[in-house]
Parts: structure tokens; sequence; C-alpha cells
């Protein structure tokens, strides 16, 4: 899971690659292991980008007015709570938070405890005035991290031994991975609330999250509908088995990559002519891919597929759709409206 | 003239009369063998073909395959039974695929061959020189740092990936200082650069956000995925041309292996053959890995399986290698698009599975027999 | 037919001159070989002998001229060398490796023609190999190298054949038949032959002509009686020798028990 473990991994079997496989103990031993994991750490991979940062998109979506800030944390201290093995006992509201994780970060600023933020990875780019600094979340450095002197430190994936050598510095972390489905990231934020003691606050923004989703959830149309989401021009896609995927089923259309994941990856690869033989109605892909909806559609054989031939490929913003957070409903109405579209076409 | 001893009949003599009958048939059987062996390697490069063609994700009917592909034929027209989708599907996807793989394969196969000709080495690989972390920093740079290089129908990332794999194999002759009349030399400026390249595409890697990282990630693993014909077209030429050369060149690799002064006593310019051989190797490496990434283990693994065909002189090895990589790679690629239907597993990957471990058998074999 | 005393001039060196590292090696030599002829090239150690081979075979940068008879450089379809201690490419079989010898003749896009297949069953069909042509290299004797290393030399058709201490390897039965087998061909193809000997006796008795160097210099040039010169030669190879004649050869001998012709 670890993107650090993978990048490694890369790297051991690109100098094998270059060398020209020097040594043949590491050819056949390393090279079957490394392959192997290869495969499960490319679908992994995507289980990754739920939580873990993602750059460049501009939060164009206008901020919610969910964030309130609240001097006075709430809550029962100490709280106790157990992450990556470690339990910690806090027996304060934490006010020096460090968060890695550019979903942690908008679930802090959601749930009130924005100002106990005091430094934020470089990809939390939301809402605007998350303490945005250049730590990084899947190469961090301990040092960087604790010239900050936090009294809480979240993170979406383990790397470079972060959790080790927090615990050996007696500072406590909080490991907030991509959650698997829509509901298991509402645990994760009530966790997130309790332990920063913004519990009410919590079950507040909880409460408006439900209920926008359910809004959006009913602004789909009745019908069913194929879709495929892409995420990459070697058709990766999300299924059901992650949160972003299941999205599409619960708004009642039929997801393409849910009958390819027979892992249960969340992320499978299609394979093309899969694709077209599916004939999706709607095709989805986000703003941070290399290439434009017209792109799509002009590859060869696409003109086939019923969305390219009615127009019904439409861009998502990736910060939103592939974070579990505040922002999710967002997401969902994006997908409501583009069904609703092409339904309509 | 002392006449009548094998030695005394002259060599002018041979000129005129054993082109008809001169050759005898222990020498002749030494020739006949590995023509058998082609005819072997080109009829499985046709099965491994036509079973690409009719096989995939998408279930189309044999007979109907079979029959739009006759109908594409000139001057037959036996009209199709495939819907316009399943046309799509075999036509610009399926078969598209297929040409790809088989010239990557072929690229890989015979770029290998001529590598170990050249380096006299039996490790080494076409990515021996950087090309491979030349052509993935590239695609780093294109995909995460709009590096656009691209150029009329070649995308930018194919284009960047090119440059940075001559870029890389330039680098290992320029620390090499040309050396050709030193192979080793340029091996180990091959293994600085590649290092060099590696850290410098890790370090770009890092800097990516998760959409980017994922697609430089799938496309380092190796995939065959094309855009439709047009890659094809502009892959095509490489391979053709860097082929024949190769091709025309691989008699070199066998006197390469007498030594330096005798090759040049035979009618030989070593240090040129050497850079004649690296270049076109190189440049269709490069070629072929900028459209497919990198595939691991085809260049290295082929041409020992030729060897086990047809033994160790390079004027079969090389040709053979072409086949037999397009061959292997078009067979494993099988493999990708079908084993996890609807899904699809990284061809680099299947390639490592079946490589290394054969790798390994023939090693294994050869340490028992010099043993 | 022999081409002994006839004047067709095969190859031809003037001024010729090689400085290795910086050392004179071989100094404005003067030599015309003719058609035919069996050339011994002998002399102690550093003499220059393998440089002059290595000259006209084009594998040393010169100054001067060496030509062949139509008064170009020499190429591969011009002269074959055979190599002191030549690099065998142990995995390739014998058929492959003498094909070697037609890399100059090969033609388009490097295919081996039914000739070049036809000159290589000849060649190996002469010197006795036919039997060993599907064999790898590595399964051969010495002498069996020895003979396909000089098919290969052969399958190269050129006209002048260089032999550098072509038999050093081998014992003295194998030696004389290895000489024997490229006389044999000298006068069946009107090769011309040039050869490092070592063995001074051998020379005088292959060697239709001598040419004694030492220091890049030619001291004696002529037929074995007059080159094998007792004096002479002990003053070139700082050596006490003396030259015998039995039943009409000229056998070299160290004068002095104890020291070494060779050394």
């Amino acid at each position: 899971m670890p993107r650090h473990r993978l990048l490694a991994l890369l790297l051991a079997a690109f100098t094998l690659l270059a060398t020209g496989c020097a040594g043949d103990d590491d050819v056949d031993a390393g090279g079957n292991g490394e392959s192997a994991d290869a495969v499960d750490d490319t679908t992994d991979f995507g289980e990754d980008a739920a939580a873990a940062p993602t750059a460049g998109g501009d939060a164009g979506e206008p901020a919610n007015d969910d964030y309130e800030q609240d001097d006075v944390a709430s809550g029962d201290f100490p709280v106790t709570f157990e992450s990556a093995g470690q339990a910690w006992t806090l027996d304060a509201a934490p006010k020096r938070i460090v968060s890695l994780s550019p979903t942690a970060t908008e679930i802090l600023f959601a749930v009130g405890a924005g100002d106990q933020v005091v430094a934020a990875d470089s990809f939390s780019n939301y809402p605007p005035e998350a303490p945005t600094t250049d730590l990084s979340g899947f190469d961090p450095n301990i040092e960087a991290i604790t010239s900050y002197d936090p009294d809480l430190v979240i993170i979406a994936s383990d790397a470079n031994d972060l959790v080790a050598g927090l615990t050996e510095l007696e500072i406590p972390v909080l490991m907030s991975a991509a959650p698997a489905d829509i509901e298991s990231g509402y645990e994760d934020m009530a966790e997130i609330g309790l332990i920063t003691g913004h519990v009410d606050e919590t079950a507040d923004a909880t409460a408006t999250m439900r209920s926008e989703l359910a809004t959006a959830l009913d602004t789909a149309p009745e019908t069913s509908m194929r879709i495929y989401h892409e995420l990459d021009d070697n058709f990766f896609s999300a299924s059901s088995y992650g949160f972003i995927g299941a999205v599409y089923a619960e708004l009642g259309a039929e997801n393409i990559a849910d009958e390819a994941d027979n892992d249960g990856t969340g992320f499978p690869q299609l394979t093309e002519e899969y694709i077209l033989e599916s004939d999706p109605e709607l095709i989805v892909i986000t703003d941070q891919v290399s290439y434009t909806p017209d792109d799509v559609a002009a590859r060869p054989g696409w003109d086939q597929i019923s969305a390219v031939r009615s127009g019904n490929i439409v861009v998502v913003e990736a910060d939103i759709a592939s974070r579990w957070g505040p922002r999710l409903p967002q997401f969902v109405s994006a997908v409501a409206q583009a069904m609703s579209a092409s339904a309509g076409s | 003239m002392v006449a009548g001893t094998p030695a005394a009949r002259s060599v002018a003599e041979t000129r005129r009369s054993s082109v008809d009958d001169g050759v005898g048939a222990a020498i002749e059987g030494a020739f006949v063998a590995p023509r058998l062996s082609t005819t072997a390697v080109v009829a499985t490069l046709v099965g491994v073909a036509l079973l690409s063609t009719t096989i995939g994700a998408a279930d189309l009917p044999v007979a109907g395959v079979l029959r739009a592909l006759i109908d594409r034929l000139p001057l037959i027209d036996v009209g199709t039974a495939l819907t316009e989708r399943q046309e799509a599907i075999l036509f610009q996807i399926r078969l598209p695929r297929l040409a790809l793989g088989l010239l990557v394969g072929g690229s890989l196969g015979m770029a290998g061959a001529s590598y170990q000709g050249v380096f006299r080495n039996p490790l080494a690989d076409p990515y021996l020189l950087g090309v491979s972390a030349g052509a993935g920093l590239g695609a780093v740079l294109a995909l995460g740092f709009g590096l656009d290089m691209g150029w009329g129908p070649v995308g930018a990332v194919p284009a960047a990936a090119f440059v940075g794999a001559i870029c890389a194999v330039a680098g290992s002759a320029l620390v090499a200082r040309g050396s050709w009349t030193s192979p080793a030399i340029l091996l180990l400026a091959g293994v600085a650069i590649a290092a060099l390249f590696s850290a410098a595409q890790t370090y770009a890697l890092h800097r990516l956000n998760d959409t980017l990282a994922r697609e430089v990630l799938s496309w380092l693993f190796g995939q065959l995925n094309t855009s439709g014909w047009r890659q094809i077209g502009i892959l095509g030429p490489y391979v053709a041309v860097c082929g024949l050369v190769l091709h025309t060149h691989r008699r070199h690799l066998d006197v390469l292996r007498i030594g330096d002064d005798e090759a040049r006593s035979v009618g030989l310019n070593p240090a040129r053959s050497r850079l004649v051989i690296i270049v076109a190797a190189s440049l269709m490496t490069a070629a072929a890995v900028s459209v497919s990434g990198l595939i691991a283990f085809v260049g290295l693994v082929v041409p020992h399986v030729v060897r086990m065909l047809v033994g160790h002189s390079y004027r079969m090895i090389v040709p053979l290698s072409a086949l037999v990589g397009a061959s292997f790679l078009a067979l494993v690629d099988i493999g990708a698009r079908t084993l996890v239907a609807p899904s699809e597993l990284p061809v680099g990957v299947i390639t490592a599975f079946v490589g290394a471990p054969f790798f390994a058998y023939v090693l294994w074999r050869r340490a028992g027999v010099s043993a | 037919m022999t081409a002994t005393g006839s004047a067709i001039p095969a190859l031809r060196c003037s001024q010729l001159t090689v400085e290795l590292g910086g050392r004179p090696v071989l100094q404005d030599l003067d030599l015309e070989i003719t058609s035919g002829q069996w050339l011994g090239l002998i002399g102690p150690n550093g003499a220059g002998k393998s440089t002059l081979l290595r000259a006209i075979a084009g594998l040393v940068d010169y100054d001067g001229e060496v030509v062949v008879a139509d008064g170009r450089r020499p190429r591969a379809t011009d002269v074959a060398m055979v190599a002191q201690n030549p690099l065998i490419p142990t995995e390739m079989t014998v058929s492959e490796y003498v094909l070697i010898g037609r890399t100059a003749h090969l033609g388009w896009l490097a295919r081996e023609s039914r000739r070049d297949r036809a000159v290589v069953a000849d060649v190996l069909e002469r010197l006795e190999l036919s039997s060993f042509a599907g064999r790898p290299m590595s399964a051969l004797s010495g002498g069996e190298t020895q003979r396909v290393v000089i098919a290969r030399s052969l399958a190269q058709q050129a006209p002048i054949l260089l032999l550098d201490e072509p038999t050093s390897a081998l014992d003295i039965g194998h030696q004389a038949g290895v000489l024997e087998l490229v006389d044999g061909l000298r006068r069946a193809d009107q090769l011309t032959v040039v050869a490092v000997m070592h063995d001074l006796t051998t020379a005088a008795r292959f060697a239709e002509r001598l040419v004694l160097l030492d220091q890049g210099r030619i001291m004696v040039d002529g037929p074995p009686e007059r080159t094998l010169d007792a004096d002479m030669l002990s003053r070139t190879y700082a050596t006490p020798l003396t030259v015998k004649e039995i039943d009409g050869h000229l056998i070299v001998l160290p004068a002095v028990t104890g020291r070494s012709a060779r050394s």
C-alpha cells in the first residue's frame, strides 16, 4: 500500500533492467517476487489515490459554509485510540496537528479542528486556509515533521517507517487510510472528530454530508446506465470495491469495472476490447489526466461506443473524485447531473 | 600441379566446379538444420498470430473473424458476419495490438541478440546502455511536467521517451569516450548512466500527483495498448530500417568473436561494426520502448532460446531472435488480454514471470555443461 | 607448377616504417615478394617480424607504402592471415568458423551464397576436416584447431597467406604436417606465403627465400643457403650457432651446449 514501497520496488526493478540483470539470483528470485508485488501495487495504488495527496486541480467548487471554526474544543478527555498497532491516550485536545493526508485535512477543517492544524502536506490544497507546507505524505521526513512540534500526526500510509519513528518520539500518530466504502468513511471522520475534541461538530458535519448526499442521489435518473470511470489511458478504472466506484452503484448505474474486478482491489485495469464490447453510455475522466474528452472520443474504434456517439464524456475534478471527504456530495452530484444529461440525450 | 590429393585441388578449380557438386553431405547438413528451425519458427509465428486474432476479451465468433479477415484481402469479397462494433474491436483494437506486440517483441529480441553479440556478454539486454531509464525519465517528464516534444502524430510521451532513451545511450557512449574497441567500458558507462537516469526518474516521480504517477507507472510496467494503426505506422519504419541494418550486420557479430585483429584481417572494421550495431539496436529499442514502455526479459531470454534451437552463430541468432521475440510477446499478450478478462494483466509482468524462471533454467543448464 | 623464379610481384613494401609506443619497430624497409613464393621471416625476438606481417595485413599504422600487384593497398580479398594465438570462439561449429573467412565475399543482406558454402565445403574437404564440420570448436585438439584456422584463412580466397608462427603450439609431428599442408596448398593454388618462423631448420626446409630481420631492418635476404650463414646468425641472435648440411637439408644448431638457438 505505501507508495514509497512501490517506488523502491520500481527503482530496484529498473536498476535490474538497466544493469542487464547482472546477478542471476536477483533475476529469477527478485524478478518474480517483485513482479508479483508489482501487480498488487499497481492495482492497490488506486486505493492510495483515495487518501493520498493530489495536486494541481483548482478547488473550483465554492467553499461550503460547513467549516465552522470553534476556538474551544469540545469533547471528553482523556481520549484513548488505537492506530497502526499502537494505543495512545490524549489527556487534552491536540493543539498542534500535522496532517499528511489531504483527506484528513479536509475533514479536520470540516469538523472545526482547522485552528488546531499547524501544518498540512504539500497536496492538502483544500480548504484554501489549510496551512499547506512542503511536507510530503508519501516520502515523509520525520525531522521536518517534528520541527512543527506536533502533538498529533495524521497520516494516510506508513511510509519510511514513520509510525515507528514517531512512536519512538512519543508523538501520537493516527493512521487514517482510504475507506473501502462510503459508510466506513463516516467512521473515520467520527474518529478524527473524537480525537480532536469536536464530537458535536462532527455529528453536525456528518448529518449535513448525509443529507447532501441523499439529495444528490435523488437527482440521479431512474433508468439504469452503463458507466465507465477512467483513471488513466491504460484503462485503469474504479470498481464498486472502492468508495469512488461504489458511488455509481449508489446512483443506480452499472459500473462496467465491477465485472472486471475479480480480485476486489477496487481499481482494476480493463482490457480495451471489453470497454468497447460493454458499450458504456457515460464515460467519466478526471481533470488530472494528460488528455481531453476529445482525445478519448478520437481513439480508434471508440466511435462505436454509445457514450462517444452521444458526446457523454464528462470531466470531474480529481481531488473530489479521489478523496473521501466533506466534498464527496459534490462528486456524487456532478455524476448524477452527467447521468441525467446522458439519459436525456 | 600435383593432382589427385584433396589438398591439391585448387581453390580456383572450386570456383568452377564445386558450386554444382562439391558440397559434402556433412557440411550441407550443418546448413540444413538451421533451415528446418527457421521453418518451425516462422510456422509458430503464423500460428500465434492467428490465435491472437481469434482470442480476446471480447467474444468474437471465430468463423466471423476469419471471414472478416478474408473479406479484407484484396480482390476477395465474402462479406462479413460481424457487427460494426465487432469489426471495430477486431480491426481497430485487436489487430493493431497484435501488430504492436509483434513489432516490439521482434525489436527487443533482435536488439537483445545484437547487444549480447557486441558486448560478448550473455547477460546483455537491450536496456543495457540506459535505454530503459532514459525512456522512463522522458515519460515522467512528459506526463508530469508538461514536457511536450510531441510532433505531428507522435504523442508527447513516446516522443519524450524516445529522446530520453537516445540521450541515455549517447550519454553512455560519451562517458566511454566512444571507445568502440572496448565494449566493456561502454557497458560500465551504461550502468552508470542508467543509475543516474533512474535516480532522476524516481525523483521526478515523487513530485507527481497520483493520477499522473499512475499513468507513468502503468507505462513503465509495459503495455501494448495502442492508439490504433497510427503508432504502428510510426514505429514500423524504425523497426524496418534498424532491423535491416542489424540483419546485414549479423555476421559481423560472429567475426567480432575471433578478436579485433583477425576481424580486420578478414575484412571487417570492428569499431565501425560495433558503432553501427549499437546505434541500430539502441534506436530500435528506443522506438519500441517509447510506444510500449518497459517490457522486461524479452531481449534477454529470447536469444538464449534461439541458441538452444540453432546453436551459437549470430548469422542465425539475430534474425531468428526477431521472429521468436515477436511470437513470444504476441503469445504472452494473449495471456495479458485474456487470463483475467475482462480485466488485464500488465504484459511486462507476465514476460518477467515467464522469462525469469526460464532464464534461470538456461543458466542452470549452462552451469551443468561447464561443470 | 611453381612460381619460383617468375618475376610477378605479389606484394611490395617500400620505405615501410612502423613505430609502436614511440619506438621504431620497422625502419625504412623495402621488400618485394614474388607471386607463388614462400618467404620465411626469421630473426630474434623483437626484430619486427610479426609487425611486418601486421603492417602488410593493415593491422598497424605505418609510414611508407604497402601495395599488391595492381598498386593498391591490400584488402581482405588479397591477404589472409593466421595469427599466432588466434582467439577461438569455442561454441561455434567448425563450418560456422570457417564461414567467417567468407566475410569479404558476402553479397546482399550478408547472405551466404551457394558458392560461399561450396568454398567452405571444399576447403574442409581438402584439409580433411569434412567430418568435423558440425562439431563445436571446443571439441577439437590443438592440431585440428590449427588446421581449422588455416581452413578459415583459405576460405578467404586471398592469393597471399600470412602466417605468424603457425606451428608454435603444435608437437613436432603436427608441425611438419601443417607446414606440408600449407606448402601443398601454395603449389596447388599459386599462393604466396609469408611466414614468421622461429625454427630455422624448418624455415630452411620450407621457405624458398629467407629474410633475416634485426631491430627493424633487413640483415640478409636470399635463399636459405645464403641467409643461414653461421657468422651472421650468431651475431644477430647473439649466440654462437653452427649450420650443417645433412642429406641436402640445412640444420641450424647451437654451437655451445647449455644455450639455445631460440633464446
